[in-house]
């Protein structure tokens, strides 16, 4: 790392609208350096990313390359230019074989060249032995597996041999042996003294690999370093652990049902080719409140989403030993198991008050409005919002619409997905308070699912651990410091 | 003397237009689709209402209803047979449904017109009026059957108003609009909200094909142009936008009607085109368009 | 498979080249007549496909580059002639139409999903109003005469279409097969990966719309020096162009040759029904709804099934 840096990102400030989603970032990779850019969904790490591709246009700041600016360019000069990017979704041409899918990369941005010169077959060939292709070399994308479809990303990315390789969430939706396939790919890269850049949700996924790395969180840096230095620092770990833990769980015993009310029995979700949730088993008893931890790409939400029958899955979900498979997402909802999902999914142009009369739109007039009292004791707040667009709310009033939304429906079993996220600490206080309220005056159950532990932990009964598309540990929260922190982050 | 002619006229054209194009840009706004079988629907229910009234003698008033049902089960057939088909289907890209949709709906347009034109020729067919007779204000002689297509038209915008935004399904409609996902994690069946769009429009449609065959007569021969109008509407609106086509409808009857009395009928709709266009490269989203 | 797949199309394809090789020594001057049409509606729709299909762009306006085309090139002869060449008319045309479409793609390509479409059909829309307007240059509603066509005997024209339609989808068909076909994909699939890739994802659009506009104005010059007339209704009309794209579709996206293929199947289907009347219009419609819905892929689409299975 004695080189100078080859790629210096200095001011770096992207703003969309009134959101600013990256804030004067600066950063360096020397050649021959893994930097991984870690932080949670909305830390503005993908922005970064697209910015120094230009796929996004910086509003302010500096990205040089060898000292050359190309803050500004359009991205496929920044291409030309020896940038190269790994996509994490991929749409391969699906009526090209593998080989033509990587020699498309290798043909020349001319519009007099019809066709490509004759070493292009040789260098496609090359590439693709280089990534282990080299079996499916003849086949079509949709016939590949899903580690074969990113190795083609990898493929294409590097083409054209980029100085600056940027990854985008590397080893999502990947088995342990292809990881460690990916990393050693990636090291490769590095030994050819190129500039990599890792961007992932968390530190631990991608500490074996990285030479450094940068933690952001609201579009701000909040630390860098080498990978246990960071997991080591304060802020970082307020960021997704958040504070002390503190307790106060009911043991399961406690709960006199003998059939949990909601059983999760192995289920298994595939998107496309990617498994984003393998073999989870889970149950909730009547008036439990149990969280599901994890970071951010974990599985929660598509564990949620299965449960809302949201998205097609293996494995049977009960709910008061009834099988829900067959029934349409609606009727779920109808039967008292109500997500509030992590993306809220308000109506913005309608007001706080037809937002909360269409949750209740199954009740009769009476019981809808001593339900809105209700909620209105629970969030003050919302009563005085009652007039005003959804979508003019800030972040947290809308995320306490979302859930008193989700309540008007008189749910037997509440689904909150990442309530916290994007939220200052201030909200978190006056949220945390909402939910002991509700724990403690009513006899709702409810599923919560979280990044951030110091939010999750205190309300819970049990806690199930979501790593990796698996559960990995399971249960009482006062267990949870001793037995499964070391290995969250 | 002229400048009440265009007041009044364009009113009544535009009350029309407004009425036509308020069912097509609802169905895009909360489902996406843009039916391109709209003017073969309109036709569709005032032919019916003609050959009720006219060559089966059941009346204008009994006319007028079966003719409203002929755009309810023209609607309902549009979308059973060439919308949601493709909307389930597993064979067509995602990516590609819109073109597939617009295509089918083309396609089945031309049914329904050709259907028309083998069953009733393609002669023009003027539908028996409710209201006869012609009256005079501000020294204008007008038929009285184009005030009451401008009371029809807005009655009818007026209780589709008081649908969506004061009863329960309305408002589902409504949210469903906004965001569709948010309504299925309410509990309320996304299929059953499209049914409804679909009958919402299948009457509007009805009514305004009706009032046009009273007011201006129809043809096969209309059916092009009256999906071409909605369409231009609803852009300039802003696609998916109520109010926006409202306004949209007013803009363009005026611009219309004033074009035809006060240059030629010949440069008719020049000026509304024009306006398109500019407001096509100037704000692509229309006049009033959200996104 | 792909072997077998492209050998079984290429049989068919010769095939038919031979069919429509040997077909005026036995069918008369008036079927000749009709397959010449076929054969530049081929064209148009060809044309379209390489639009829609590789560059993913859905232009609803392919009436708008065929007018220009067809208009410019018929205007010039109308008030030129005999001092200007029909040739020279037809370059014209197509020339015309080319810069038409970059007037067209340049503000369009900066707006993407249904307002391209809409752009365009507005396009057409308006092209139209002008012909109507400007009656005293492009002869109006009643459609404008040329003095001058190109042959009057149905052979030599039959003759003319056919080599037009080989050559021009020769080239696009190996166009959609060459490098920019295949960076034209790419672009239509994902744009930013695209642009990440190193492409110039607007200057290979802008290219396939020039190309496009190319064969659809020459297509659309030559045939007016066929009929001898040009009219808002056989070029121009929305109508005809959603003809075209339905005959795309219905051949199979994407295959540029499938494109030509529903284009002669729509005229022929349309003219073997004539004795049905009213009738004739709408059983093609029923057909082509029902492949549509059950054969997403087209003809193409099938044949190709087939030959997996």
């Amino acid at each position: 790392m004695s080189a100078a840096p080859m790629l210096e990102v200095n001011g770096l400030t992207k703003r969309f609208g009134g959101l600013v989603a990256v804030k004067n970032l600066s950063f360096s990779i020397s050649p021959g350096e893994i930097l991984g850019l870690i932080g949670p969904n909305g830390s503005g790490k993908s922005t970064a990313m697209k910015s120094v591709m230009g796929v996004e246009r910086p509003t302010a700041g500096s990205v040089k390359l060898d000292g050359i600016e190309l803050s500004g360019l359009p991205s496929h000069r920044i291409a030309r230019m020896g940038v190269g990017l790994v996509f994490q979704h991929s749409r391969p041409l699906a009526r090209q074989t593998v080989l033509e899918n990587i020699k498309v990369a290798l043909l020349p941005d001319k519009l007099t060249r019809l066709f490509a010169d004759k070493d292009v077959d040789a260098r496609a060939r090359a590439i693709a032995e280089r990534v282990g292709l080299g079996g499916v070399i003849d086949r079509r994308p949709p016939t590949l597996a899903f580690a074969d479809l990113r190795r083609l990303e990898l493929a294409k990315a590097v083409a054209r041999s980029p100085k600056l390789v940027l990854v985008d969430e590397p080893f999502a939706g990947l088995t342990a042996s292809e990881v460690a396939d990916f990393s050693n790919l990636i090291r490769e890269f590095r030994d050819d003294g190129r500039a990599v850049l890792l961007v992932d949700h968390n530190v631990k996924s991608v500490s074996a690999l990285v030479d450094r790395v940068l933690a952001m969180y609201l579009g701000e840096k909040i630390a860098e370093g080498r990978a246990t230095e960071v997991m080591q620092n304060e802020t970082v770990r307020r960021v997704y652990l958040g504070g002390a833990l503190v307790s106060t769980a009911r043991p399961e015993a406690s709960f006199k049902d003998v059939t949990p009310a909601l059983q999760v029995d192995n289920v298994g979700v595939l998107y496309g080719k990617a498994q984003a949730l393998q073999d989870v088993s889970l149950h909730v008893h009547e008036g439990e409140f149990v969280s599901v931890v994890g970071l951010n790409g974990a599985g929660k939400t598509t564990l949620f989403n299965a449960i809302s029958g949201l998205v097609p899955y293996s494995g049977a979900v009960k709910w008061a030993g009834r099988n829900l498979a067959g029934g349409t997402a609606a009727q779920i909802a109808r039967d008292g198991i109500v997500q509030c999902p992590e993306t809220r999914e308000l109506f913005g142009d309608m007001t706080v008050r037809e937002n909360l009369e269409l949750g209740g739109n199954a009740l009769s007039d009476a019981e809808r409005g001593e339900r809105l009292e209700w909620l209105f004791g629970l969030f003050p707040i919302l009563k005085s919002r009652q007039p005003q667009l959804a979508r003019t709310l800030s972040g947290g009033e809308q995320q306490m619409l979302a859930i008193a939304r989700a309540l008007m429906m008189k749910p037997k079993l509440l689904i909150l997905d990442e309530p916290t996220l994007g939220l200052a600490p201030v909200i978190l206080e006056t949220l945390s308070k909402a939910l002991d309220r509700l724990r403690e005056t009513t006899k709702i159950t409810v599923l919560l699912g979280e990044q951030n532990v110091t939010f999750a932990l205190p309300h819970a009964d049990r806690v199930y651990v979501l790593d990796h598309a698996k559960i990995v540990w399971e249960g009482p929260p006062d267990r949870f410091e001793a037995e499964a922190a070391a290995n969250y982050l | 003397m002229l400048f009440w002619q265009i007041l009044i006229d364009g009113f009544a054209i535009s009350a029309l237009y407004a009425l036509g194009a308020t069912g097509f840009t609802l169905i895009f706004g909360v489902s996406g689709v843009l039916n391109l079988s709209h003017g073969a629907i309109m036709v569709g229910a005032a032919v019916a209402a003609w050959a009720a009234a006219g060559e089966f003698g059941t009346g204008p008033y009994m006319g007028a209803l079966i003719g409203i049902l002929a755009g309810l089960v023209l609607a309902f057939a549009t979308y059973f047979i060439a919308v949601r088909p493709i909307q389930r289907s597993r064979a067509i890209a995602e990516s590609e449904k819109e073109i597939f949709i617009l295509t089918a709906t083309l396609l089945w347009g031309i049914i329904i017109q050709e259907a028309i034109a083998y069953l009733f020729t393609n002669n023009a067919k003027t539908v028996l009026p409710i209201v006869e007779g012609v009256t005079t204000v501000f020294g204008v002689r007008t038929p009285r059957n184009e005030y009451f297509t401008a009371v029809i038209c807005w009655v009818a915008i007026g209780l589709l108003w008081f649908l969506v935004n004061r009863t329960r399904r309305g408002k589902s409609v409504m949210a469903a609009s906004m965001n569709p996902r948010g309504v299925t994690l309410l509990g309320i069946e996304l299929s059953s909200i499209y049914l409804t769009v679909w009958a919402i429009y299948g009457l509007l449609a009805g009514v305004a094909g009706i009032l046009l065959g009273m007011f201006l007569g129809v043809s096969s021969y209309s059916v092009g142009p009256l999906t071409a109008s909605a369409f231009s509407i609803v852009v300039l609106g802003g696609l998916g936008s109520v109010s926006g086509s409202l306004i949209a409808a007013y803009v363009v009857g005026y611009l219309e009607t004033g074009t035809a009395y006060l240059i030629s009928p010949a440069y008719r709709t020049i000026p509304a085109l024009l306006l398109l266009v500019v407001v096509m490269y100037l704000r692509p989203q229309g006049l009033f368009g959200r996104r | 498979m792909p072997a077998f797949v492209s050998s079984r199309l290429f049989w068919i394809g010769a095939l038919t080249v031979i069919v429509a090789l040997v077909l005026p020594t036995y069918v008369s001057g008036y079927v000749l007549g009709l397959l010449t049409v076929a054969y530049y509606t081929a064209v148009f729709a060809m044309s379209w496909d390489l639009l829609f299909g590789f560059a993913g762009e859905v232009n609803f306006g392919p009436t708008f580059l065929i007018g220009v085309g067809a208009y410019t090139a018929g205007i010039l002869d109308a008030h030129y002639s005999p001092g200007l060449s029909i040739w020279i008319c037809i370059a014209a045309g197509a020339l015309a139409a080319v810069v038409g479409g970059v007037i067209l793609a340049l503000p369009a390509l900066r707006v993407s999903g249904p307002y391209f479409g809409l752009t365009t059909l507005v396009a057409v829309l308006m092209l139209q109003n002008f012909i109507v307007v400007a009656a005293g240059l492009t002869g109006g509603e009643i459609g404008l005469a040329v003095p001058d066509v190109i042959s009057i005997d149905a052979k030599t024209n039959y003759w003319i279409a056919l080599g037009f339609m080989l050559v021009s989808g020769a080239i696009l068909f190996g166009l959609s097969r060459s490098a920019i076909g295949l960076i034209l994909q790419a672009s239509g699939q994902d744009k930013i990966q695209a642009g990440a890739l190193g492409f110039n994802v607007t200057k290979h659009k802008l290219a396939a719309f020039v190309v496009s506009a190319f064969f659809s104005g020459l297509a659309g010059a030559l045939m007016v020096f066929y009929m001898g007339t040009a009219s808002v209704s056989t070029f121009v009309d929305v109508g005809v162009g959603v003809q075209i794209i339905i005959a795309a579709v219905l051949g199979g996206r994407r295959t540029v040759i499938g494109a030509a293929i529903g284009a002669i199947f729509l005229i022929g289907m349309g003219e073997l029904l004539r004795p049905l009347g009213e009738l004739a219009t709408l059983i093609v419609s029923v057909i082509a709804l029902l492949v549509i819905l059950f054969f997403p892929d087209g003809f193409l689409g099938i044949i190709r099934g087939g030959a997996k299975a």
